[in-house]
């Protein structure tokens, strides 16, 4: 009756009816694992104690040992994907992207400015940069990460939202940058945001599972044996395919005095940094304040004074700013998803005025520096001739 | 600290270690030091509430013992008790009185303002006053012999594993083990570590996921649909479970794992045939105390009938205001009470209902109707305990059966691709209930040859890690 397992110790005679009054006391009242019931357990070991912390040690040892493994294969797998979100990430960071113009911003960038158009009526190869839930302190950190990895644009737009000048107090969907935090752009970002960041780089599975709950580590499973998720994103651009929701109405029902985007120094910081950058790099940046939904306008308490700084650093910094508050759509619920955002009929109507604005600004600024070339070739035969 | 910390994942092995390396004679010192480091990591200043608690029961236990007249000890016991309910008062209840007194002022006409202090709740109050009053009680009862060393008194309130939210430990269960001497074995190690894998499984996987959603219908219940809110108490009622039995199987797990055995404080609860059933399978500590030192003090069921009744609904209330100061708490506590009086008076009409349906004590049909209905009960009484208020209890339960629609299920936090996951939690916690003590689980996976143990054990640990919700949400029963 005696069940001994070689090399493992001695395990106590198998407990039934009759053997269970002859376990020790303590053994007859060892409750059951998930209840507490009381049941007695039938399978003792008993374990040298050196031997016992050996076997504990190992178990735990192949527990961090999976750990790591699982971490590999997320972070391999979500460094694969080709499509979505994490396949744009991808691009920006493998130096596959290298477009002559980008487009930066939060949720409203994403979802309204299509490069494709603006790639056909403008000439110019196009990038969406836009991220979901983003303010402008990470926009900037991402811009920078594109710089570092992909060839310098010759023309940033940055889309303007009434809250540029909040700064981001909980990043976002951070596991969309977990991946990434090799890059120091983003890491350093994050960090500002959030000093614990640290865990999710050096603690494996952290950022995946502490800092995510809706299961992005299964797309990075996926992502490691060659899958990836269909294709939402072109060039960056992700459009919402939603009709007009009732999202404005419970805000404005919720928030009848208006609502009041604060401005942060930190936010205006950042888009100062986003101009000096561009500045530095020597690439031309526009300001774009997309479409937003009019009734929302009249809500935001603040508007103006938002305007008013806007328009300050932008004649500060001589960078123009391209206001489309009066769209000739913006009071058009058929063009939104809600007040911030266009749906995807509004994106296609609002990318084709933009690649038509912009289309004239590249051949304005292609005129004026022919004039200068022009004018410059004049002035050095003049000083030849003289 | 937190159980569900990377903190405590640090900690516990370093005290264990630590335990188990010490000679005996400073175990108690180790245990009392780490518990006090474990209660200071929440906010330091209140240990010293603690202390205040600990002192007066410690020198009320030892005068106790040394007074022979009977008077003198009554009084001495009620000075004790008053003594440390005050210290619960000011903390848990003067808001809460002075809220209240202002409202009643107010309706008379009496315009009072209320008083303005704000004072947080030190974590787990409840559960070591009550588990210091039990001490004193027993004392008094002759049950008990006083504890003349502070250090073992002290760590029999602090002892880390229960110490902010159970369970409520006898002192003739857990006392005298602070003394006994605690080899390291084997299986009390891997028996207490899978307790806690599965108190971890209740905790991060089940209850927090579910909290995400009921939080997000809980906080706004008019933004809801009924299904919406249906869904909502539902997942309520496994939340609370598991959160709570999840903290009482980790601090149980945990106190095994260094040789200690705590009591058992849930017995799969919602498997009940009755409420009063449900209340002998839920929180067992906290029910008995009241048992032990409420309910059967006051007359318990040996009086009249009348009389039977007052001391159920008195008992309740109590339990009610124990959980919370506030007046859901108590109207929770009350309907559970009413729920028992209720259960009482009708249990011979319901039976003959049943016999005149041919539904035998055995059938399975008569079973599961009292099972579902003492669930759908208890369901109806989570309700007034998780809302705000009294206005959106009374919003819920009038609008859970309307307006049904099935195209609106996810909120803002919980979102459509976490359902399959809660579910299917839910329903591997019910197939592990269901299981155990039915199947010899622990026999069968005894068996198994190692690598195929290890892989079982190692697949769970991570299943728990990878599907768990780690933002650090506080168990709920640390308010209390």
């Amino acid at each position: 009756m005696q069940n001994v397992e070689k090399g493992e110790g001695v395990l106590l005679p198998q407990a039934h009816a009759a053997g269970v009054a002859s376990l020790r006391p303590e053994a007859r009242e060892k409750c059951s694992i998930v209840s507490g019931t009381a049941v007695a357990e039938p399978h003792r070991v008993v374990l040298e104690p050196w031997r016992a912390v050996r076997r504990i040690t190992c178990f735990f040892a192949l527990i961090i040992a999976l750990v790591f493994l699982m971490n590999f294969i997320i972070t391999s797998g979500l460094r694969r994907i080709q499509t979505s979100g994490f396949g744009v990430s991808n691009q920006v960071m493998e130096s596959k992207v290298n477009a002559q113009v980008v487009i930066t911003g939060s949720s409203r960038a994403l979802s309204h400015y299509d490069p494709r158009v603006i790639e056909a009526v403008a000439g110019h190869s196009a990038f969406n940069l836009g991220k979901n839930g983003s303010q402008t302190d990470m926009q900037v950190a991402f811009l920078k990460a594109y710089l570092a990895h992909n060839q310098k644009p010759e023309l940033v737009i940055h889309n303007l939202d009434a809250f540029s000048f909040v700064s981001t107090h909980e990043v976002f969907d951070p596991v969309e940058y977990t991946p990434y935090l090799y890059d120091h752009n983003l890491y350093d970002a994050l960090w500002k945001i959030n000093p614990s960041i640290w865990k999710s780089r050096y603690l494996p599975l952290y950022g995946y599972v502490v800092e995510d709950m809706n299961f992005s580590w299964i797309l990075g499973v996926k992502g490691f044996f060659g899958w990836s998720p269909p294709e939402d994103y072109y060039l960056g651009f992700n459009p919402r395919s939603k009709k007009w929701t009732d999202e404005f109405q419970r805000l404005k029902a919720s928030n009848r005095q208006g609502v009041r985007f604060e401005i942060e120094p930190g936010g205006a910081e950042a888009l100062d940094e986003l101009v000096r950058l561009c500045k530095q790099n020597q690439i031309q940046l526009i300001f774009v304040y997309s479409p937003e939904y009019i009734e929302m306008q009249s809500l935001t308490q603040n508007r103006a004074e938002i305007f008013n700084r806007f328009q300050e650093l932008a004649t500060h910094y001589d960078v123009p700013l391209w206001d489309y508050s009066n769209w000739e759509y913006a009071g058009d619920q058929d063009f939104f998803q809600n007040s911030q955002h266009l749906n995807d009929v509004g994106a296609a109507a609002f990318s084709k005025d933009l690649a038509n604005r912009l289309d004239k600004y590249f051949l304005a600024r292609t005129k004026t520096a022919g004039d200068l070339q022009a004018a410059g070739a004049a002035v050095r035969s003049n000083v030849g001739q003289n | 600290m937190l159980f569900n910390s990377l903190e405590f994942a640090i900690f516990f092995p370093t005290v264990v270690a630590v335990f188990f390396l010490l000679s005996q004679r400073w175990r108690v010192h180790w245990l009392l030091a780490v518990s006090c480091f474990f209660y200071m990591a929440f906010i330091p200043a209140y240990i010293l509430i603690l202390l205040v608690t600990i002192l007066i029961d410690y020198v009320a236990g030892i005068c106790l013992e040394k007074v022979d007249d009977p008077k003198k000890k009554k009084a001495l016991l009620w000075l004790s008790i008053l003594s440390t309910c005050t210290v619960l008062f000011i903390f848990k209840y003067f808001g809460f009185f002075t809220g209240s007194f202002v409202g009643l002022a107010d309706l008379f006409g009496f315009h009072l303002s209320r008083p303005a202090i704000s004072i947080i709740l030190p974590i787990g109050l409840s559960f070591h006053t009550f588990q210091s009053l039990s001490y004193v009680i027993e004392v008094y009862r002759g049950n008990q012999k006083a504890e003349r060393n502070f250090i073992v008194y002290a760590t029999y309130v602090m002892f880390f594993p229960q110490l902010v939210a159970g369970p409520i430990e006898r002192p003739q269960n857990l006392l005298h083990q602070f003394r006994d001497p605690h080899a390291f074995r084997y299986d009390d190690v891997t028996a207490g570590l899978k307790r806690m894998a599965w108190g971890f499984f209740k905790k991060l996987v089940v209850a927090d996921r579910l909290a995400l959603y009921v939080n997000d219908v809980y906080g706004a219940p008019r933004h809801f649909n009924g299904l919406q809110l249906s869904i909502a108490t539902f997942f309520f009622a496994y939340q609370i479970y598991c959160d709570f039995s999840g903290y009482s199987d980790i601090a149980i797990g945990g106190a095994q794992v260094m040789g200690f055995k705590l009591m058992e404080n849930f017995r799969t609860p919602y498997y009940s045939l009755s409420v009063s059933e449900f209340w002998r399978r839920w929180h067992i500590s906290l029910s008995t105390w009241f048992k032990d030192y409420l309910y059967v003090p006051l007359g318990g069921s040996r009086v009249r009938k009348r009389q039977h009744i007052l001391n159920l609904m008195i008992t309740f209330g109590v339990s009610g205001l124990w959980h919370g100061a506030n007046w859901t708490y108590v109207i929770w506590g009350l309907l559970n009470g009413s729920y028992l009086v209720a259960g009482w008076l009708t249990k011979d009409w319901r039976n003959r209902l049943f016999a005149g349906f041919g539904l035998h004590e055995d059938s399975a049909i008569r079973k599961a109707i009292m099972l579902s209905s003492t669930f759908a009960l208890t369901c109806a009484a989570w309700v007034v305990f998780r809302a705000r208020n009294m206005g959106d209890a009374w919003y819920v339960w009038t609008h859970m059966a309307t307006g049904w629609n099935f195209h609106q299920l996810a909120t803002e936090q919980f979102w459509m691709r976490q359902f399959p996951v809660a579910v299917a939690a839910i329903l591997l916690l019910e197939i592990g209930q269901l299981w155990d003590g039915k199947v010899p689980v622990p026999a069968f996976v005894g068996r198994m040859p190692v690598a195929a143990r290890w892989a079982l054990y190692a697949s769970f640990v991570m299943m728990v890690l990878m599907f768990g919700i780690y933002k650090q949400m506080q168990f709920i029963y640390f308010q209390f």
